[in-house]
């Protein structure tokens, strides 16, 4: 089986002259849950808009099960960082988005809901939900479509500690037994080791590259509440900020004041 | 879904019109306004009552209403067409911009009379007239709704499979309505007042026409009985107008949730 995604030397330059990205190459295998972490602003979403197909590499090749990927990426869902709801639909006709589109019965999109424990909410509109429950409609809309590939841009770093680890622990659950393959976004590191298979460390942006990759080896499944505080996880992550922590220190060097952007 | 109006502002109301009516025909019965100009309140009730139960009235109101109706859809969903086409077209919308500039910046009443010219004293001179003013105020508003849309809610519903008459039905004009519909409520008190200008300017019916008929013998009660008659064609229109908006906008939170002094 070819690989879900393939990233082969590429590279991003915007229009404006930023080169965001450069030779960067990677391979996601089906059903793995992948990592990408690295300082603000090192394109880390630059690489997920690739392999979504929102943008198009300046330079390299992105292929999709084999395929190269031209225009959108139609094999894979997108979980946006920011709310992505329809304010004048239902949570269930967000939920059905996808279906509703694509000409299919809102069946997966009612089961979804009720996994993700929303059932009751399914007539409310998204401005009566919490940033939790949101997220949760915006999850179920990308797993009814039933995706070989989900992207994921630090889907939980608008929610509060309690909320995202309850968030993460469920993510695991429900990808576990649909058996999706998993692109994930974040500048959390402990989160990106407590849900990989493996982590990639990209550097301080311009031209960020690929630093570091780690297979991640804690067996599954994985209860995160005790996870943090195993040998292993500190051991994995004392290796994995080792690399990280120098990027960081670049990242903030050039921007100083600390100030984030991207 | 009745808005409830809160008592208090409901007493203000009254009181102004009661202050303003006692002052207006007072003033008239005390002799500090000369009725020959200012008519008095009770005449102008009087002759409204008089031309209701005539029943002339009638055919001017209906002509009038026919004229700002047509003028109001045929603006608007040229108004919304073209903001649509040219908020999704960068190309298109750069080509066109300056000459809708130049366009919006003609007034309106010096294109009367070539209306008048072009389409006859009946009722399309003022609907041409109508149209010319809509247009330009939902085209606008249609624009910058449709520009203004979350990019992040475009990309979500194309990772989803939309395609572009997808984006349009179910991102795009859910997305304006909240700007078209505060163009449509100016809209429809623009497409009143075009009518009424056409035929003021030129016309043997309408409201407009009774009003300029009463001026020219000086009669200024029978030109503020038909702005009574105006008045009260508005506010049954807003009053529709706000009704759609309502049922078409339900998903937005409810103005009632919002602290209100």
């Amino acid at each position: 089986m070819p690989a879900a995604l393939q990233f082969s030397s590429v590279s991003k330059r915007y229009d404006s002259g930023y080169e965001a990205i450069e030779g960067i190459s990677f391979t996601v295998e089906p059903r793995r849950f992948i990592s990408i972490v690295g300082p603000s602003g090192c394109g880390k979403s630059t690489v997920l808009n690739l392999a979504a197909g929102l943008l198009t590499a300046s330079a390299g090749r992105v292929e999709v099960f084999g395929e190269p990927l031209a225009g959108l990426n139609r094999r894979a869902a997108y979980l946006f960082q920011q709310d992505a709801l329809l304010p004048w639909k239902s949570v269930l006709d967000n939920a059905a988005l996808g279906l509703e589109l694509r000409g299919r019965a809102p069946d997966a999109a009612q089961d979804w809901l009720r996994r993700v424990g929303l059932e009751a909410f399914s007539t409310r509109y998204p401005h009566e939900l919490s940033g939790g429950m949101r997220k949760r409609v915006a999850l179920a809309q990308c797993l009814a479509v039933q995706p070989d590939l989900l992207l994921m841009d630090e889907p939980f770093s608008a929610l509060d500690i309690h909320t995202r680890l309850r968030m993460e622990q469920e993510l695991l659950d429900w990808v576990g037994t649909a058996g999706t393959t998993v692109l994930f976004i974040t500048h959390d590191l402990e989160e990106a080791i407590a849900l990989s298979d493996e982590v990639l460390v990209l550097s301080a942006g311009p031209r960020s590259h690929l630093v570091g990759r780690y297979e991640i080896d804690l067996p599954r499944p994985r209860p995160l509440l005790d996870l943090k505080t195993e040998p292993r996880f500190a051991e994995i992550y004392r290796a994995i900020w080792h690399d990280l922590r120098g990027e960081v220190i670049r990242a903030l060097g050039d921007h100083p004041g600390g100030k984030a952007h991207g | 879904m009745a808005r409830s109006i809160h008592p208090r502002v409901l007493a203000g109301r009254i009181v102004v019109a009661v202050v303003f009516i006692g002052l207006w025909e007072g003033g008239a019965r005390l002799g500090w306004l000369d009725p020959f100009f200012f008519s008095r309140p009770s005449a102008v009730m009087s002759r409204v009552w008089q031309q209701l139960a005539e029943g002339t009235v009638w055919p001017h109101l209906g002509i009038t209403v026919v004229e700002a109706a047509l003028s109001f859809v045929l603006g608007s969903v040229a108004g919304i067409a073209a903001g649509f086409v040219l908020g999704r077209s960068r190309l298109l919308g750069d080509i066109f911009g300056p000459y809708i500039q130049i366009a919006n910046s003609l007034p309106r009443v010096v294109l009367a009379p070539i209306f008048l010219l072009w389409f006859g004293l009946g009722i399309w001179s003022k609907v041409a007239l109508g149209v010319t003013v809509v247009f330009f105020i939902v085209f606008f508003n249609t624009l910058k709704g449709v520009r203004e849309v979350n990019p992040v809610l475009l990309d979500n519903a194309r990772m989803l499979g939309a395609t572009e008459r997808q984006l349009v039905r179910h991102v795009l004009l859910p997305s304006a309505l909240a700007w078209i519909f505060s163009s449509l409520e100016i809209s429809v008190g623009m497409s009143i007042i075009a009518a009424v200008v056409g035929e003021y300017l030129g016309s043997t019916q309408g409201i407009g026409y009774l009003i300029a008929q009463a001026e020219g013998v000086f009669d200024t009660t029978g030109v503020f009985a038909g702005m009574v008659f105006l008045a009260a064609f508005v506010l049954v229109v807003a009053a529709v107008v706000g009704r759609v908006e309502r049922r078409l906008l339900h998903w937005r939170p409810r103005p009632a949730e919002t602290p209100q002094a």
